[in-house]
């Protein structure tokens, strides 16, 4: 029986997923949060805001980090016994690996690795791992080759020991292939001990046999609900900005810095867009009839002059220049158009 | 934890000459064969291994140990991810090549300089004339090196290049490299070496026929990752040799991982490893877990607490209940006597052990040869039945036994000249009078035949009196009359012989194959917390986050989160909420209608407790904490921002997981 409904409910889930995604047509509203009368909240209010708001069922959640505390010694002696730990879970694993370190590798050499970090690559904590725990100076051509060489001292001094802590072993940076490989033939050096925490639903999928058996993992689930504080923080949330494209701030930002006849000729531009905005196949404001109006309005001298302030907005994504069908070069602002109703309404407060 | 190490190691020594064992054979093979090729094609040996890729590393390592000792020094090991292109391959290669000869003759020091120099340029036409160096060197040299020796019969020895996992190269470098090493092959007389985990049939599309003609490749079959299993099981599980022993769900676990997900020897021994660090970290009397040489010793060096411990145990208690009062009260209080009595009951155990599993082999022949396997066909699915619950409970145990009775004469003689020999050869002291019965058993069959013979004379001519008689009446009435003839009709001796061996065979089972749970003081030896393992070892994340996400009560043991599955409690973490909302919609959601059905959800929630004058204060919270709880199911991976409308998120999973 107990085959039979297992079976009725993996019938189940097929066609749920077929349902999911057959149909073309996704019914939801056409709302949008433009419409939403409240403004966009940015990073630091939502920080300030978050702190206000209290953190539910914090006594519940303490219980439940001391019972992760209490593996912290079983932890290394399994460690030490050739095994590496992945930590699994809702909640952010972050603060629990912090107290692991404080707790029992404060004597040790460790290194932690803040995968969350969007710059973060394989090759900065291979480089970290040569340059400050084996005091090598020196670069080297790929990371395969620096792989190499610290594998090789590893392997001559069987003194050394290094702990490494990776935060977020599926971020962005680190899921790739390449990366993964490296850091698997990394752990799987026997004096080399690693502790990662996951979080993404298919981090499992980076893993082949292979890689499997290289990270020889143990797994704990430490579920700890605690928010992503640090993780989120660098997450591109599309409530507190558009990835992408610019928010009002950065661009106020860059303008103030301008001179007035450049901040002029962005206004041109911006002016001329919002007025063509209702014109779904307005391709950009071409060059020659830019440099008419910029001319006209006493902005410009020479077409050169144009051309090089042109080159510095493209330079900080401000504008993009598209060539239509007949070669001609259009220019167009990658803004939102309500963004840009704003930029222009504080300007005028400004002047 | 010495004690653990030593065991280890021990475990993992033996474990390793085991592995190793098959592969030699097959590597005897693979050698004879590189050494007869005369090369006018590039002999090429095609090792099909099978896809448990990770076992594959020690079948390479102890090939090219066993090469360089007869044949050849020159080993190169390529791996794909080492080989994106055809130049690292060619430096890979020369730098392994010239470290090789390097690691031969460590004695003498003046080809250090040559190493250094590889990195630099790395073509074909170098390591030609490496070799010509090198060849000549060594045919300048004295015979009386080893090496030499070797190469006195071969003049040029071969080079042999081994790629490891052929299926992950990129063709484009594999099919340059053959064809260039072609043309070279006269100088350099190289030998190729592919391990392949799937068949055969990828050499062929992995290379187009102008290149693989280039090849002479044979093929060469390794032993199956199940047999290596059994090997294991038998050697390791069904010893006395070690004391520490697996229990029945464990054992069960560990096999599901391998015969379910991996067929990998490597990951079974991670796994045991794995029990036994468990085992001997959690369990505070797994002191005792040695061999009997030392246990008087440890048992005797117990302190007060451990032996309050062994007071604790539930085994121990049960055998106690049994005992008679005043034995009850010593046990309980005089630690001395305690000590004494354990050091009995562990020697037990480990005899019951020994006596266990040349039990267990006796039944395995028994159950091995019938039709459809009632109780497995493999020791190991006889070992896991019989450690889980009394075997001869179990239904397959009595069909068995009921086909063991309908056996013929001959089989059933073979059958106990194995148990003979199994029970022989076993240490146990028991056995004596078992053996002795087994053989008056095999005599009595031996005077058996001529009997055998009359009885079916007898049936022969009862059968010619029925066809005699053509009345229907008759008929019936002699049917009958013979149906009941039968049910009283003395059974042959060969039948009688025979319900008595079965029934010997099965008092055997029921005296010696005992579940271990059911014997006192086996948490001493035997590790039984599947459910760890399974944790450790086979997690599943998904899982995890969806109970955490659709059931928070299971982790923050908190009342007011109490609630049915389908419904939103607006206590619950923010993130919950959002998570249930979700579930709710489509492939895409709207962002503003899911604000708002959490901003409702929550407000609900707030509203007994909260004044409502700074409501628009409360809304930017609420907002806040929207946005967070969004962000972090995008880091969870169930949402991902979408293109196809504004202000839109997708969807990644689907249903209700």
């Amino acid at each position: 029986l107990a085959k039979k409904n297992k079976e009725e409910k993996m019938s189940n889930l097929v066609e749920e997923y077929f349902e999911a995604h057959s149909s073309s047509k996704v019914l939801t509203s056409d709302r949008t949060l433009q419409k939403l009368q409240k403004r966009r909240l940015n990073q630091e209010t939502l920080r300030d805001l978050l702190k206000k708001a209290p953190l539910a069922y914090a006594a519940e959640i303490k219980e439940l980090n001391q019972q992760h505390e209490s593996l912290f010694s079983r932890w290394m002696l399994q460690l030490h016994l050739g095994f590496n730990i992945v930590l699994y879970g809702l909640g952010s694993k972050r603060d629990l690996l912090e107290k692991f370190r404080k707790s029992l590798l404060q004597d040790s050499v460790h290194l932690v690795v803040n995968g969350y970090f969007p710059s973060i690559t394989v090759r900065s904590i291979l480089s970290s791992i040569t340059e400050e725990v084996l005091d090598h100076i020196g670069t080297f051509c790929s990371p395969l080759d620096q792989l190499e060489f610290i594998t090789k001292r590893f392997k001559e001094d069987s003194s050394l020991e290094l702990y490494v802590l990776i935060h977020n072993l599926d971020s962005q940076m680190l899921r790739g292939e390449k990366s993964q490989q490296i850091l698997a033939q990394l752990s799987s050096l026997p004096t080399v001990y690693l502790i990662a925490s996951i979080d993404h639903i298919n981090a499992p999928l980076m893993w082949d046999q292979a890689k499997l058996s290289l990270y020889n993992w143990l797994w704990y689930e430490t579920t700890t609900f605690s928010p992503y504080v640090e993780e989120t923080s660098y997450e591109n949330s599309l409530l507190v900005q558009q990835s992408g494209s610019l928010a009002l701030s950065s661009l106020t930002h860059v303008l103030r810095s301008l001179t007035p006849n450049a901040r002029g000729i962005f206004r041109l531009l911006a002016q001329y867009q919002l007025e063509k905005k209702d014109n779904p196949s307005y391709p950009g404001l071409s060059f020659q009839d830019f440099y008419q109006q910029c001319r006209e309005a006493f902005l410009v001298n020479s077409d050169l002059t144009l051309r090089a302030q042109l080159t510095e907005f493209k330079d900080h994504k401000l504008i993009r220049t598209k060539r239509g069908a007949d070669g001609v070069e259009y220019l167009l602002i990658p803004v939102d158009d309500s963004t840009l109703t704003n930029f222009l309404e504080n300007q005028d407060e400004d002047v | 934890q010495k004690v653990q190490e030593d065991l280890n190691k021990q475990l993992l020594d033996n474990l390793m000459s085991f592995l190793i064992r098959p592969h030699s054979e097959f590597q005897e093979k693979t050698t004879e064969w590189t050494c007869r090729m005369k090369f006018r094609e590039i002999p090429t040996a095609a090792l099909v291994l099978g896809v448990n890729v990770t076992d594959h590393d020690l079948t390479f390592r102890s090939l090219s140990d066993f090469l360089q000792n007869n044949i050849t020094p020159y080993i190169a090991f390529l791996e794909a991810k080492d080989c994106p292109g055809i130049k690292n391959l060619m430096q890979k290669l020369m730098g392994q090549l010239m470290n090789c000869y390097i690691n031969v003759d460590s004695l003498e020091d003046e080809d250090c300089v040559q190493v250094s120099q590889n990195r630099i340029r790395c073509s074909m036409s170098s390591l030609i004339k490496w070799y010509e160096s090198v060849t000549k060197k060594m045919d300048s040299e004295t015979p009386s090196k080893k090496r030499t020796s070797s190469s006195t019969h071969w003049q040029s020895p071969p080079v042999v290049v081994i790629f490891k996992d052929m299926e992950s190269f990129t063709t484009k470098v594999l099919q340059d490299f053959i064809v260039i090493s072609s043309q070279h092959i006269h100088e350099l007389p190289l030998v190729l070496i592919f391990g392949i985990a799937t068949s055969p049939m990828i050499i062929h599309r992995l290379l187009p026929h102008s290149v693989s003609s280039l090849l002479c490749i044979e093929l060469f079959q390794s032993l199956s990752c199940k047999d290596h299993l059994s090997t294991i099981i038998d050697k390791l599980l069904l010893t006395t040799q070690f004391p520490f022993k697996l229990g029945g769900k464990v054992l069960q676990v560990l096999i599901n991982l391998f015969l379910y997900h991996d067929f990998s020897v490597q990951n079974f021994i991670k796994g045991f490893q794995l029990c036994i660090v468990e085992h001997f970290y959690s369990q505070p009397l797994s002191v005792l877990c040695c061999q009997l040489v030392d246990l008087q010793k440890r048992v005797n060096s117990l302190s007060h607490d451990q032996c309050e411990n062994i007071r604790r145990l539930p085994s121990f208690r049960s055998y106690v209940e049994k005992q008679e009062a005043g034995k009850q009260v010593a046990l309980l209080t005089t630690d001395n006597f305690l000590k004494e009595e354990t050091h009995k009951l562990l020697e037990d155990l480990h005899v019951y052990h020994e006596n266990y599993v040349s039990v267990l082999r006796c039944l395995h022949v028994f159950t091995s040869s019938l039709p459809k396997y009632p109780l497995g066909k493999q020791i190991r699915e006889l070992h896991c039945a019989c450690l889980e619950n009394p075997v001869w409970e179990t239904k397959e145990y009595e069909s068995s036994l009921q086909l063991v009775r309908m056996l013929s004469k001959s089989d059933l003689v073979t059958m106990l000249q194995q148990c003979l020999k199994i029970l022989l050869s076993s240490s146990g002291k028991e056995f004596d009078n078992t053996v002795e019965k087994l053989k008056e058993f095999l005599t009595q069959f031996q005077n058996l035949e001529a009997e055998a013979f009359q009885g079916k004379g007898v049936s022969v001519s009862s059968q010619k009196e029925l066809q005699k008689k053509t009345d229907l009446y008759h008929l019936q009435k002699s049917l009958l009359e013979l149906k009941e003839s039968r049910q009283s009709k003395k059974l042959t001796k060969f039948e009688m012989l025979r319900f008595e061996v079965v029934d010997y065979i099965d008092n055997l089972v029921r005296k010696y194959l005992v579940p271990a749970d059911h014997r006192t003081l086996h948490e001493i030896l035997y590790f039984n917390t599947a459910a760890v393992l399974r944790g450790h070892l086979n997690a599943a994340p998904r899982t995890a986050l969806h109970t955490a996400l659709n059931n928070p009560h299971w982790y923050l043991k908190n009342q007011a989160l109490k609630c049915d599955g389908g419904s939103i409690s607006n206590k619950a973490p923010d993130i919950c909420i959002v998570y249930k909302l979700h579930l709710e919609c489509g492939r895409l959601i709207n962002l503003v209608d899911w604000l708002e059905a959490f901003s409702t959800v929550v407000m609900a929630g707030e509203e007994p407790n909260a004044d409502t004058a700074s409501s628009d204060q409360m809304d930017d919270v609420i907002h806040a904490r929207f946005i967070r709880a969004v962000s972090e199911l995008e880091l969870l991976g169930f949402i991902k921002p979408s293109k196809q409308k504004t202000d839109h998120v997708a969807r990644l999973t689907w249903g209700g997981c």
